[in-house]
């Protein structure tokens, strides 16, 4: 009941031209509606993407392509296609939870909380950025601050949030209303890690950043960036089944 | 010429006493030397036992491998590495060796596990890997039939995962690009012992471990083995001197192995004290009976100064009784050590339960027979047979003629 109602308040607040707003809705009302905003960009009710994923390090670089399927916020299923070596290797994301499928040794594996924090596929994201087990708009305090161009979203985490973040700074580009960058701190105020939106496309008929780019600050020479070759918004025939288990461990040629 | 002769005389002159110093010069001798030759024996055996296990008696890595081990760190240009080694005579056998950690899976179990991809020809001639296999077989480079690679685990493995021969053992772990490692293969061989140190390990035919790591051609060690632990620092002096090539680290076992050799070290040092504690009391004995030689001779001494024989003369003249006695005790001591380490280096004796040094069982004692076995002994006994007479050599040379005739 109360959730209905946020997001119906929510989406009015959304469809109402956000500047003209300002001065009524609070503004940590704003920074929750524009974080919400982002975090549905790539998602809407159900999305198809393919990816191309290149990972770089001081002693290798390693380019996956993938084909990523996803039905609200709960559910998420990847497949990577190639290299061939790694082709058929399958996550399942469903509610909090996260398993792996290697279908070289037909076996799937449950990502426990304590990999959380752990690299997704030996990339610079981790399990969690997939999962986003934390979703930011509730699990943390917003501080939002404006300039002509630009959102600056603070987010600092709430007493009882589990997180690894101190802080994330969320910059958010005012005209085109698409993510920019975030960045993420340690508790003691170290940077750690960038994330940054670039290169915006239209993808059916909406703009989005077709690049994302991730650099850990605590290791040198490291870089991890995510490509969308196409991206599918609120496509249809995407149903629950396609997120268990079994599907999981389906044969893939 | 005069002086050797006169202090010869006066040793066959007082013959019992002279043959109880020289017994317990010999019985010193005899038991520094025996003592020499079972230290240096077992620590000699236990480091060739150790050595030859698995560390080999040189390790070449890239760059700092040893300390601190990561998958990258690999040997790329092997052929033109194999061909220096091969080139030095020194060396016997050498064997490329990958490294590293991973999950093991087997019937919903999980142990972590070191793989270790090794080369089944050339490791069966530098480590006695092949010779602990207990059960199945020694595995070659082949797949099998159905596309599988062999796999020997650890006992401690094959226990944990409740694995026999024949099993499928799931391998989980980080390849060298990042990417996640994973497959399947056939159990062919059970090895070691449940405390030996290769327990967790599970090894690979290299080709496979290279590839389940996507390492390319690279491996992490070459171990080396030469005709003896003892020729390791200046072998591996002499092969970095014909490599050139700095990123490749030639370690010597001391070097690899350096907890269990200072561990050693550290050990031999404590029986060399042990030793020392001996000669000095066999010191004290010689001492003891030098001390009474001169004050038994108090008036023959006085005699010696009354007619004008230099101080010098006397001290020089005991000092020379004592050597004399010294050197024959060393000889006769020789003559008896000889034949004893000479048992005990091909015979030895096995002792009632093995001692575990550093995770090596040694089971049985045996003695060397080097040079240092017997100069050592006979350094230190003439020496300090000269020290304890110099003391009581000056005594000599201080009496005064006329309280020297005066005393009884």
């Amino acid at each position: 009941m109360h959730s209905k109602f946020t997001s119906c308040l929510l989406f009015i607040s959304l469809l109402v031209p956000l500047s003209n707003n300002a001065a009524e809705v609070p503004s940590s009302e704003k920074a929750r509606a524009l974080i919400k905003k982002m975090e549905d960009l790539y998602r809407a009710d159900s999305s198809f993407a393919q990816l191309t994923m290149r990972v770089e390090s001081p002693h290798y670089q390693r380019t996956m392509t993938m084909e990523s399927t996803s039905l609200g916020t709960e559910k998420a299923f990847i497949r990577i296609l190639s290299p061939k070596k790694d082709r058929g290797i399958a996550t399942l994301k469903q509610d909090k939870e996260m398993w792996n499928y290697f279908p070289k040794i037909n076996k799937v594996i449950k990502v426990p909380p304590s990999m959380m924090m752990g690299s997704w596929m030996g990339s610079d994201f981790t399990n969690d950025d997939l999962v986003k087990e934390t979703t930011l708009a509730d699990e943390y305090a917003l501080q939002l601050e404006e300039t002509d161009d630009l959102y600056t979203i603070t987010l600092l985490p709430k007493e009882q949030t589990i997180t690894v973040w101190g802080k994330i700074e969320y910059t958010i580009d005012k005209k085109s209303m698409v993510p920019v960058q975030q960045i993420f701190y340690e508790d003691d105020g170290t940077k750690v890690r960038v994330l940054t939106y670039k290169e915006p496309k239209q993808f059916a008929g909406n703009l989005l950043p077709s690049i994302m780019e991730m650099i850990p600050l605590n290791k040198e020479g490291h870089k991890t960036v995510v490509i969308y070759d196409t991206l599918e918004l609120n496509v249809d025939g995407i149903t629950e089944e396609m997120f268990t288990l079994r599907t999981l461990k389906k044969r893939f040629r | 010429m005069l002086l050797p002769k006169l202090a010869f005389r006066n040793v066959l002159r007082q013959k019992r006493r002279s043959i109880l110093t020289a017994m317990s010069m010999t019985g010193g001798y005899i038991l520094f030397s025996f003592f020499v030759s079972l230290l240096d024996g077992s620590y000699g055996n236990l480091i060739e036992l150790f050595t030859r296990d698995h560390t080999g008696h040189i390790q070449i890595h890239f760059g700092n491998y040893l300390d601190r081990p990561k998958l990258f760190k690999s040997i790329k240009r092997r052929s033109e590495l194999e061909a220096a080694l091969s080139e030095e005579e020194a060396v016997q056998a050498f064997a490329p060796r990958v490294f590293a950690p991973a999950l093991a899976y087997a019937k919903e179990k999980s142990t972590p596990v070191t793989v270790v991809g090794i080369d089944p020809a050339m490791e069966k001639n530098t480590s006695m890997l092949f010779h602990k296999v207990k059960e199945g077989n020694y595995f070659s480079d082949d797949v099998n039939a159905d596309g599988f690679y062999p796999a020997m685990l650890g006992l401690g493995v094959a226990d944990s995962l409740k694995l026999n021969v024949g099993d499928e053992i799931v391998l989980i772990s980080q390849g060298a690009d990042g990417s996640i490692a994973n497959d399947i293969y056939l159990v062919s061989a059970k090895v070691g012992t449940k405390s030996s140190n290769e327990r967790q390990s599970v090894y690979l035919p290299m080709f496979a471990a290279q590839e389940f790591l996507t390492m390319g051609g690279g491996v992490h060690e070459y171990a080396i083995l030469l005709n003896h632990s003892d020729e390791a620092i200046d072998v591996a002096d002499a092969l970095r001197s014909r490599m050139q090539n700095s990123d490749w680290v030639l370690s010597p076992w001391q070097k690899v192995e350096e907890t269990f050799y200072k561990t050693m070290q550290a050990d031999q040092q404590a029986a060399y004290v042990e030793l020392g504690i001996v000669i000095f009391l066999v010191c004290i004995g010689v001492l003891n009976t030098v001390v009474m030689l001169v004050l038994e001779r108090t008036r023959e001494f006085g005699v010696l100064r009354a007619i004008g024989t230099n101080p010098g003369k006397i001290i020089s003249m005991v000092i020379m009784e004592t050597s004399i006695l010294a050197l024959f005790s060393c000889i006769l001591g020789f003559i008896i050590s000889v034949p004893i380490n000479t048992w005990f280096t091909y015979v030895g004796f096995v002792l009632p339960e093995p001692v575990d040094i550093g995770g090596i069982m040694a089971s049985h004692m045996q003695g060397v027979l080097t040079f240092k076995v017997f100069a050592l002994p006979t350094l230190v006994v003439v020496a300090s047979a000269i020290t304890v007479s110099i003391p009581p050599s000056i005594r000599a040379a201080r009496i005064t003629p006329a309280e020297a005739l005066a005393s009884h």
